[in-house]
């Protein structure tokens, strides 16, 4: 849940790098942050709060340049110890001599701490990776070069971590990954190493991707990759596509409305070359060789695990058995899988690390895997026997949103595949059509309006039957994400098994109607039960089944194909989140608690 | 002189455009395949200008998704001109960034690198202005200019005389001390123009420079010259798809079946598809995921982004936004007609139909010479539609 980033280069850019590329780390955490620059020193600052905190306390060392060939940096969510200036990193030594950061979590520290503190080692910080910079000094003090020394302190750790280390005197840096993210950037005469690769995409795209357990040396001659024996292994170079211009907020408030507004972009992106107008077919390379399995299961969490429960109804629509189930759940108490089995994991980062342990329990067990992600070269990709790129571009606001549409159009390209092997002319026309459908909802829609009644309701319910359901809970996860009040999601028929007893005239109720069957006459149905309660009520609706008759206020969707109404849905419950959110003064891109990518379990 | 910084204005909605400006600022409106202030934006920096600072305003989210934070690596700035109070005033909304000579270049108004860096060329340390002017027999719409050597010593709006053949090119290089020019320069309307700040320099004897350039430029007015706008871009070759065969136009991405027909000049845009029998050209410009089905045949139009024809439909002389759909054998025959705009009608206009963003054409349906349609108006099947269809409106048999 942090972020971290190494620098070996100019020396008057180092600072000036690691600090640019931890603004674009914030996303995966802020409540601390810090940076090491190295050389011939070795110069640590951090401090507790977000970013500004520690440019404020560099700007005040003016006239006192912190310079250095090589140099560190970390932003930080915690998982041990508060945010404190002393649980920020980077770590160091007793001496101040080795400087490290760390993502992921040192499962033994608590007995490499004791057997420290039994040396005598005096610790700073109540954090899980102050061990590692006192195992490297360790090491060091027993006569070996800082290589070999960051290499001995690495074969005694336990559980996740992808680490940088700087050690004063030497202009290199090392770095090692242990399931928590890595990737390496190639530049001219400098070289980087991230958790994410927007860290240093304004100086670099050529990016190398690390896998488990290879360790980095950067120094002034280039980069080498050695496995856990210390043999050299031959990287591929690759180069990414994103341009790094699609990571600033162009002119918005928030990247979360940026991103938002990208959705006819992102949408028009995934599809590209992938259904065949002429032919009227689903034509989508990567999944040439999956197959047709027995059955499919999904394993996320979060928003991806809404996409999940949309996914396996439209298999099960289309004859396929198929279920959704919490990634962390799943990798403990895992369903019956075979060979014959699919199992999906949707990430957007392919880095979350509780589907990532579902997705190594299934193909464990002999199931096919594939990824449904939105970053090429991620650990989920990696590891996967197939991958579908959702091609959504750079996410950064922590509530997803244009990740969470091209995951459910990523769907509806499977399932159609699987199932029909890609001859929907309907779908293919619509999911032409489905960018214009966005960009309809943007321009036209009444949620800033709506919102403005509702800044003192007490709670938000939100209900949906069928596709719309997991929109319902969707909507309702955004909401509390990012305006902190309470917010829940049923499917309607579950109504009135229960929560109709929390509905009164202060609890604003959200229903999404699509479509104009059964399950749209029976959510009209629980919309008079609320009504009855004197509950406000919003449809969100297409018109099809004129729900908007039974409703205080209507958001309204363009009707399209019945598979893609609920995305077009799921949009305006986004602008109802991010609306109430700016109405009630949140801190829309970064709420409180939470961090975009989660990398530990 | 070398200039490194430019305002970019694109603040404005151009009322005259309706309907198509409903959801868009003018700038965003297609010039052939890509919006005109893509054309402003690869001039500037085709010209070596790298600091970009675009003031927007009117439904200003388009022109930011379209922009993005950076445009071809260089770092855009905003400025928010949050009332439309005139060109000056939307130049002072940049004025914090600027301390230096700077270009002014208007957002809705296809230029060339060529022009803009003849007008940074001419430009001196000691000229209060520059201003690109080009010959044209429109200059009468426009901003007309009299010049004496290379001295400007006239700006006229728009007048009534048939006589000028010089209009302003909407390039300025400015001195940093226009800045303050515009402020101290009286409003009229309660609005304030850069051409009355550049007005008052000129009366008070301070050098204001005008420069002959040549290269296309191209502006609409009205909406059907989008029309002429796209002729111009085809017959110049200035579209960004490559040349397939002599002013065939064909992204990679497209996909036209081996049985259409594009007739030159044409360019059909990225995700674009042409069907099995479709004739689509001359004079035709087809955006981004635009569907032409099969047997359909499109003729000097052009169609923005996810619009789709229906098979066997015909359109010729017509401007659709984005996301319009023509149902099967829907007809748009074209040709000249009185339209009426605001309270003035202009007479033999040659245009098919203007039919705004997600406007429905249902099949059969046919539509006469010079009818404006609203955006998310439909007409049913079946039905004729004529005039002016309000936004929303249904057409009926």
């Amino acid at each position: 849940m942090c972020g971290i980033i190494g620098y070996v280069g100019d020396a008057d850019e180092t600072l000036s790098v690691l600090l640019d590329g931890l603004s674009n780390l914030e996303y995966r955490g802020y409540d601390s942050a810090g940076v090491a620059v190295g050389g011939d020193g070795l110069r640590v600052e951090k401090r507790a709060g977000q970013l500004d905190a520690l440019q404020t306390a560099l700007d005040g060392e003016m006239g006192d340049a912190i310079d250095g060939p090589v140099g560190v940096a970390h932003t930080r969510w915690s998982t041990h110890g508060p945010p404190t200036d002393a649980n920020a990193h980077p770590h160091t030594d007793e001496t101040g001599r080795v400087a490290v950061v760390h993502n992921g979590i040192i499962e033994n520290y608590r007995e490499l701490r004791d057997e420290l503190e039994a040396e005598g080692v005096a610790f700073t910080s109540e954090t899980d990776t102050e061990v590692v910079p006192h195992l490297v000094a360790r090491e060091l003090r027993a006569g070996r070069d800082p290589e070999a020394a960051v290499r001995a302190a690495t074969e005694r750790l336990a559980g996740s971590y992808a680490l940088a280390v700087v050690v004063a005197g030497t202009d290199a840096l090392f770095a090692v990954r242990h399931d928590s993210p890595l990737v390496l950037g190639v530049g001219e005469g400098e070289s980087f190493v991230a958790s994410d690769v927007p860290a240093f995409l304004e100086h670099t795209r050529d990016v190398v991707y690390l896998d488990d357990d290879e360790f980095v040396r950067l120094d002034a001659g280039g980069w080498t990759v050695t496995d856990a024996d210390g043999d050299e292994v031959d990287k591929d170079v690759r180069t990414v596509e994103w341009e790094a211009e699609q990571t600033g907020k162009s002119g918005y408030d928030h990247y979360m409305l940026k991103e938002i507004h990208e959705q006819p972009v992102s949408l028009r992106q995934c599809i590209s070359g992938r259904v065949d107008e002429l032919d009227g077919r689903i034509t989508v390379e990567e999944l040439d060789d999956v197959g047709s399995p027995e059955t499919v299961q999904f394993v996320a969490c979060g928003t991806s695990y809404h996409a999940a429960l949309y996914g396996a109804q439209l298999l099960r629509a289309a004859g396929v058995s198929a279920n959704a189930y919490y990634a962390h759940e799943y990798a403990t108490a895992p369903a019956p899988v075979s060979g014959d089995d699919l199992v999906v994991g949707i990430t957007q980062s392919g880095e979350t690390a509780d589907t990532l342990s579902a997705l190594r329990e299934a193909s464990g067990r002999g199931a096919e895997t594939l990824a449904l992600t939105n970053v090429v070269g991620s650990t989920a990709a990696r590891e996967s026997d197939h991958v579908l790129y959702i091609r959504a571009g750079p996410e950064i606001g922590v509530a997803a949103t244009k990740t969470f549409s091209s995951q459910l159009v990523g769907l509806n390209l499977l399932t159609t595949y699987l199932t029909d092997g890609g001859a929907d002319r309907r779908l293919v026309d619509e999911l032409r059509g489905v960018a214009s459908d966005v960009q309809a909802v943007l321009d036209e829609s009444a949620a800033a309006d709506v919102v403005e009644a509702f800044v003192d309701a007490d709670a938000f319910f939100f209900l949906g039957r069928g596709l719309d359901y997991p929109v319902a809970l969707e909507g309702a996860l955004k909401f509390k994400e990012i305006t902190y009040e309470h917010a829940e999601g049923f499917a309607a028929g579950e109504l009135k098994h229960g929560p109709l007893a929390l509905v009164t005239a202060d609890t604003p109720v959200f229903a999404v109607v699509t479509g104009e069957g059964e399950a749209a006459r029976k959510t009209i149905g629980n919309v008079k039960e609320v009504e009855a309660r004197d509950a406000p009520v919003v449809v969100v609706t297409d018109g099809v089944a004129e729900a908007g008759r039974y409703a205080d206020h209507v958001l309204d969707i363009p009707a399209t194909d019945e598979r893609l109404a609920p995305l077009l849905a799921n949009v305006q419950l986004q602008l109802v989140a991010y609306h109430m959110a700016a109405e009630l003064g949140r801190s829309i891109d970064k709420p409180r608690n939470l961090a975009k990518s989660v990398t530990v379990e | 002189m070398r200039l490194d910084s430019a305002v970019i204005l694109a603040a404005g909605e151009g009322t005259r455009l309706r309907p198509l400006t409903k959801h868009r600022p003018k700038p965003l409106l297609p010039a052939a395949n890509r919006p005109i202030l893509s054309y402003v934006l690869d001039a500037l920096i085709d010209a070596g200008v790298d600091d970009l600072h675009l003031v927007v305003g009117y439904q200003r989210d388009r022109v930011q998704d379209h922009v993005g934070p950076t445009y071809r690596g260089r770092t855009v700035t905003y400025h928010v001109q949050e009332k439309q109070l005139g060109t000056g005033h939307a130049v002072l909304q940049a004025r914090d960034a600027i301390d230096a000579d700077f270009l002014v270049v208007n957002g809705d108004e296809v230029v060339t690198a060529g022009m803009v860096e003849a007008v940074m060329d001419a430009h001196s340390a000691t000229d209060a202005a520059t201003l690109g002017i080009v010959e044209s027999d429109r200059a009468a719409e426009y901003g007309a200019v009299s010049l004496d050597g290379d001295r400007i010593v006239e700006l006229v709006e728009r007048p009534d005389d048939g006589s000028y053949r010089l209009l302003n090119a909407g390039i300025y290089a400015c001195g940093p001390s226009l800045l303050a020019d515009i402020e101290s320069t009286e409003r009229r309307a309660g609005e304030r123009y850069l051409t009355d700040a550049i007005a008052d320099q000129i009366r008070a004897g301070n050098a204001v420079r005008g420069v002959r350039i040549e290269g296309l430029w191209s502006s609409a007015t009205y909406p059907w010259d989008l029309l002429t706008v796209a002729r111009d871009l085809l017959a110049a070759g200035l579209v960004g798809e490559p040349e397939r065969s002599r002013g065939v136009y064909v992204d990679e991405t497209a996909s036209v079946h081996a049985d259409a027909t594009l007739r030159a000049p044409v360019v059909v845009g990225p995700d674009a598809v042409v069907g099995p029998g479709a004739v689509v050209g001359p004079d035709t410009a087809l955006g981004r995921n635009v569907t032409v089905e099969s047997g359909a045949i499109v003729d000097g139009s052009v169609l923005d982004i996810d619009t789709r024809i229906g098979a066997n439909a015909t359109v010729v002389d017509a401007v659709t936004g984005q996301g319009v759909t023509v149902g099967p054998g829907a007809t748009i025959p074209g040709g000249e007609a009185d339209v009426r705009v605001g309270t003035t009608i202009h007479e033999g206009r040659r245009l098919g139909c203007i039919a705004a963003d997600r406007a429905t054409i249902g099949g059969g349906a046919a539509v006469g010479p010079g009818t404006l349609i609203g955006p998310d108006a439909s007409v049913e099947t079946g039905a004729y539609a004529d005039g002016v269809v309000p936004e929303g409106a249904e057409v009926r048999r």
